[in-house]
């Protein structure tokens, strides 16, 4: 019997190709989406699970706030890890990192230097800690000297084309040389320490044994023993605020107690994160690493489902529509003794064998596509081919699927009654298709919802881009790491700005953009509490700085190189200026200082106020900011005027060439190093537009078999209005009518649910658009559109039978 | 005996009214029996085949079918009862396009859960009985209309049915056809003891039955 199911559901899976077609497309469609996404999610979960004792390693966070700026720390100070573990039983061990960021490597007494992007000093329980094995090299020891680094394999393959390198040389940043002391495997890709590459013995870092419990630079982890409980470990923790923090604190405040350090409303409230929960949760200012949001998981998790739930209402649908070429044979088969029992689970076969096919398709789908998709997310996702669970899991989805869209069809088909199919009566057997009709209406809202999701993304992130930032970010070329130029840094400078094409050009460490940034405290002058601390931004510049990122001015004026007394001269942004409380004209001459517990601070005086401009992301609010002048600087910013920039990269690249020969030139365009800082968005906004596409897709195709199945149904109908007069416009807008009520039904259903969950992802952003009625509209056209183009080849092709034929088969 | 009807009523409410499908038939039919339903569209004949072979369910009356009440019967059993002791043969044939001749045949079988093997010979038998061994790879569309008819027959047949009911069995034929079947009908009916009831509109078939009904609104007359 079942061969005989399978081999008659084979047979007419194959008479109806074209609808076999739509049904295995749909679902696999939907099921090669669904297991795109758990398998993302399955890699974002794994995030540092693959470490030794993971489940026991913690970092320490703090939640500061000091002087009217509240940060959120993943670094803690200095001191902290020794003093955890010298005072706390529970903690097993600890190891620190100090991020260098980039860094330039060559061989000593190579030619060219090449750049490692993730650069890092650790402690030398590092191999320890995480249960990392050297592949060379004595774990207990190579992160013991100072000037001693560890690589990893494709770091050191790079340099040397071996790992067999212990005691070979480097040169970092064309200055220090270190000796390689050990060879590790790269980092896992889905590890927080992802990217890093070279791993610098703490040793040679002099800061990370001083006293500082001021300054949190350190990413800190720290071991539990295993009896211990984290949740038991988080008062111990907040203690070393009054044994440690506070007292370093009352050198610089004397008088300072707990007490008058909570009242002025600051604190510093340290906990632990889990390892593994970094990635997905951690909500820190800094992190060694990109992170992902749990939120993004979630919002996955609900596309994922959606598009199994649309393929599988997809396949409900074209299935009982289908039925009516299956009436007569349900028909035959009672008259021959079939009860329905045996027809339910002919049809569940059938369904079961479509749902096997299509996950052959799906597989298929999948691993063409995985590539693509790896390259925009930046994973290295695999279909986990030798995974028995995996081949588990997948079959028993795949069941569950196919039995799950399979039964309604089933029960809906093994109801019609021989007497009525055997007649050629099928359409009055498979009813008035209110189910039908509301499948229909349930993948359109999801498909408009899904539409209007991906047009406010799409706006958010064009306002983003295109918003006033209170500067210019275009045309602007960042000119990274040019300490090789040394001493020829402003000869460098004035040859770049003699160039045709460039207007301006300006020195300095910090930009708008995502790069390293410096919080300190002022005082203003006369202040002598820490209650009154600004917590700013401190940005040294060169004096053209404004001029060259065209920010603007509200009130005093610019830095001037005229003026030797510029050198202690500040200009503040607007942000700062309801800390001090004055206005713009009013806070001219005002003095500040970073010093005030010293005897004879250094004092800034406010010389200007700039226009605020955007520093951080639009997530957040623009925070207090100061300028001022400075020596050094690491990098440089070069407008360019427009016309053919690749000639003005080349004519500055030769200079720099000429200037710092050997040393590799390192550019990119403030514009494009902005949108890195909405890079999560943008890759959002691909998924939501890649998926929103697929779950439209899913839908046309369940319109389009439903059109088909009603055109089929009307088909006497439609030859009695042709023979009384009807023309064949006249009759498919009739049938085309019928289905948009069910995408008018759908739109209403949905706008008011996108309108709602866009909102709430909206609130992220400090700066946001307004959600017009444009969306909405354009929303309701799209499907609309897109549902009458899916119909009306129906309709029309329904319109024109010639009525003789459609009247003579009744 | 092989079934009885006693006033069988059945209607269908339109606007309010009743209107008869079957008014107060009564019908006993012995084994061996060759029956022809006759009368005028609308009279009720293929409403009376179907509510003979359990298809349709009537209103009023009693219908017992080998001294089993078939009116107090769950729907289970009466489908066991006809695909144990009826078969059907129809106007359009009604053979499963997807299958060939050889599966057609054996799916009533499939039904009965007769094993593998007995199935094969039984098969072959009807294959050779009804001549067709050299069609039984086809597919239903590749044969003539007579042909498909004859394997219907030989359909209803396999499962060695007591009854036979055909619908206008050669409503779609043409007339050597026709008679093809008819003489097919009468031999079987002869040869084999099987009891046929057909519904027909052709006095030149009817009169290879014994008995003549004949109706007309519902009513036997």
């Amino acid at each position: 019997m079942f061969k005989n199911h399978i081999k008659i559901a084979w047979r007419s899976l194959k008479k109806q190709a074209f609808f076999t077609f739509l049904n295995t497309f749909g679902l696999a469609i939907g099921m090669a989406g669904a297991l795109i996404i758990s398998l993302y999610i399955y890699d974002e979960l794994s995030y540092d699970k693959m470490f030794a004792d993971a489940d026991r390693i913690h970092r320490i966070d703090a939640d500061i706030k000091f002087g009217g700026a509240e940060i959120k720390a993943a670094e803690s100070a200095p001191p902290m890890a020794g003093a955890l573990k010298r005072d706390y039983s529970q903690v097993e061990s600890t190891v620190r990192f100090r991020t260098l960021g980039s860094m330039y490597v060559k061989k000593v007494g190579g030619e060219t230097s090449s750049k490692e992007n993730k650069v890092t000093y650790a402690d030398s329980t590092f191999f320890e800690f995480f249960g990392i094995d050297l592949l060379v090299g004595n774990s207990k020891t190579a992160l013991t000297g100072t000037n001693s680094l560890v690589l990893t394999k494709t770091a050191a393959e790079k340099y040397f084309g071996s790992t067999d390198v212990l005691g070979q040389d480097l040169l970092l940043n064309n200055s220090d040389t270190y000796t390689v002391t050990g060879v590790i495997e790269d980092m896992p890709k889905n590890s927080y320490f992802n990217e890093y590459s070279v791993f610098l013995a703490m040793a040679g870092n002099v800061a990370s044994r001083e006293e500082l419990w001021g300054s949190n630079n350190y990413f800190t982890f720290i071991k539990l023993i295993p009896e211990a409980r984290v949740e038991d470990f988080q008062a111990p923790l907040q203690g070393m605020l009054e044994r440690y923090m506070l007292p370093w604190a009352q050198k610089y405040f004397p008088g300072m107690t707990a007490e008058s350090f909570a009242a002025s409303g600051n604190y510093i409230r340290y906990h632990t994160m889990a390892l593994t929960d970094i990635h997905l949760h951690s909500d820190r200012n800094s992190e060694m690493n990109a992170t992902s949001s749990i939120q993004n998981i979630y919002i996955l998790s609900f596309i994922g489902l959606f598009l199994i739930i649309l393929a599988s209402v997809n396949f409900m649908n074209l299935s009982t529509a289908h039925s009516l070429k299956r009436a007569k044979e349900v028909g035959v088969r009672k008259t021959l003794g079939s009860n329905k029992l045996n027809l339910i689970f002919q049809f569940l076969t059938e369904s079961g064998l479509i749902a096997f096919i299509s996950l052959i398709a799906a597989l298929l789908i999948t691993m063409i596509t995985l590539p693509f998709f790896n390259g925009f997310t930046g994973k290295v996702i695999t279909i986990p081919f030798t995974q028995p669970l995996f081949w588990l899991i997948l079959l028993a989805a795949t069941i569950v699927l196919g039995l799950f869209s399979g039964c309604y069809p089933a029960f809906f088909m093994s109801r019609f009654t021989p007497v009525k199919t055997l007649k050629g009566g099928a359409s009055e057997s498979v009813g008035n298709g209110r189910v039908r009709n509301a499948l229909v209406i349930f993948q359109f809202s999801i498909s408009v919802f899904l539409i209007v999701s991906t047009l406010v993304v799409f706006q958010q992130l064009n306002y983003i881009q295109s918003k006033d930032l209170g500067f210019t970010k275009d045309q602007v070329l960042l000119i990274n790491e040019i300490s090789p130029l040394g001493s020829k840094t402003n000869a460098f400078k004035e040859e770049i700005l003699k160039m045709g094409n460039v207007e301006n050009v300006t020195l300095s460490d910090f930009y708008p953009t995502p790069s390293w940034r410096s919080d300190s405290s002022f005082f203003q002058e006369g202040a002598s509490s820490q209650e009154s601390a600004i917590q700013m931004q401190t940005w040294g510049v060169d004096t053209d700085y404004l001029k060259t990122l065209q920010m603007n001015i509200v009130a005093g004026r610019d830095f001037n190189k005229q003026y030797a007394t510029d050198s202690t001269a500040v200009i503040i942004n607007e942000a700062t200026l309801p800390i001090l409380n004055v206005t713009a004209e009013e806070a001219l001459g005002m003095r500040i200082s970073e010093e005030i517990e010293l005897e004879n601070p250094t004092y800034y005086t406010v010389i200007g106020v700039v226009k605020d401009f955007h520093f951080k992301s639009l997530r957040e609010n623009i925070g207090a900011l100061g300028l001022h002048v400075n020596k050094t600087a690491e990098n440089m910013a070069v407008r360019l005027s427009g016309g053919d920039y690749s000639n003005s990269i080349a004519e500055i690249e030769n200079k720099w060439n000429e200037m710092a020969p050997g040393q590799p030139f390192d550019y990119q365009f403030m514009d494009e190093a902005f949108n890195t800082t909405y890079e999560a968005e943008l890759k959002l906004s691909q998924i939501f537009f890649i998926f929103t596409i697929l779950s439209i897709f899913i839908a046309c195709l369940g319109l389009f078999g439903l059109a088909a199945f009603n055109a089929e149904k009307r088909t006497k109908e439609i030859g009695v209005r042709k023979v009384l007069g009807a023309t064949v416009s006249q009759i498919s807008y009739r049938l085309t009518v019928d289905f948009l009520k069910l995408v008018g039904i759908a739109i209403l259903v949905s706008l008011p649910l996108g309108w709602f969950a866009m909102n709430k992802w909206l609130e992220d952003f400090s700066y946001r658009i307004d959600m017009g009625v444009g969306v909405f509209v354009l929303a309701a056209v799209l499907s609309i559109v897109v549902a009458i183009v899916t119909v009306s080849y129906q309709s029309i092709k329904a319109a024109i039978v010639n009525p003789v034929k459609s009247l003579r088969s009744e | 005996m092989l079934l009885q009807l006693n006033n069988i009523f059945k209607w269908v409410q339109q606007g309010g009214q009743r209107i008869f499908l079957l008014k107060d038939v009564n019908l006993e039919v012995e084994e061996g029996e060759f029956i022809s339903i006759m009368g005028p569209s609308g009279s009720g004949k293929s409403t009376l085949l179907n509510v003979i072979g359990m298809l349709d369910t009537f209103n009023e009356g009693e219908y017992e079918f080998l001294s089993e009440s078939v009116h107090t019967l769950k729907e289970k059993y009466r489908s066991n009862l006809y695909k144990e002791y009826i078969g059907f043969v129809f106007q359009s044939y009604h053979l499963l396009d997807e299958l060939t001749v050889e599966e057609n045949l054996e799916m009533p079988l499939l039904y009965k859960k007769v094993k593998g093997s007995e199935r094969k010979a039984l098969v072959a038998d009807m294959l050779d009985r009804f001549n067709i061994v050299g069609k039984k790879d086809l597919f239903p569309t590749q044969l003539s209309g007579g042909q498909q008819q004859l394997v219907g027959v030989a359909r209803a047949l396999i499962g060695k049915p007591k009854l036979i009911l055909a619908d206008e069995p050669t409503g779609n034929l043409n007339s050597q056809q026709s008679e093809e079947i008819m003489q097919l009908f009468q031999k079987l009916n002869k040869e084999d003891g099987v009891t046929i009831i057909q519904v027909t509109h052709s006095e030149k078939n009817a009169e290879y039955g014994s008995r003549i009904i004949n109706l007309l609104d519902g009513r036997k007359i």
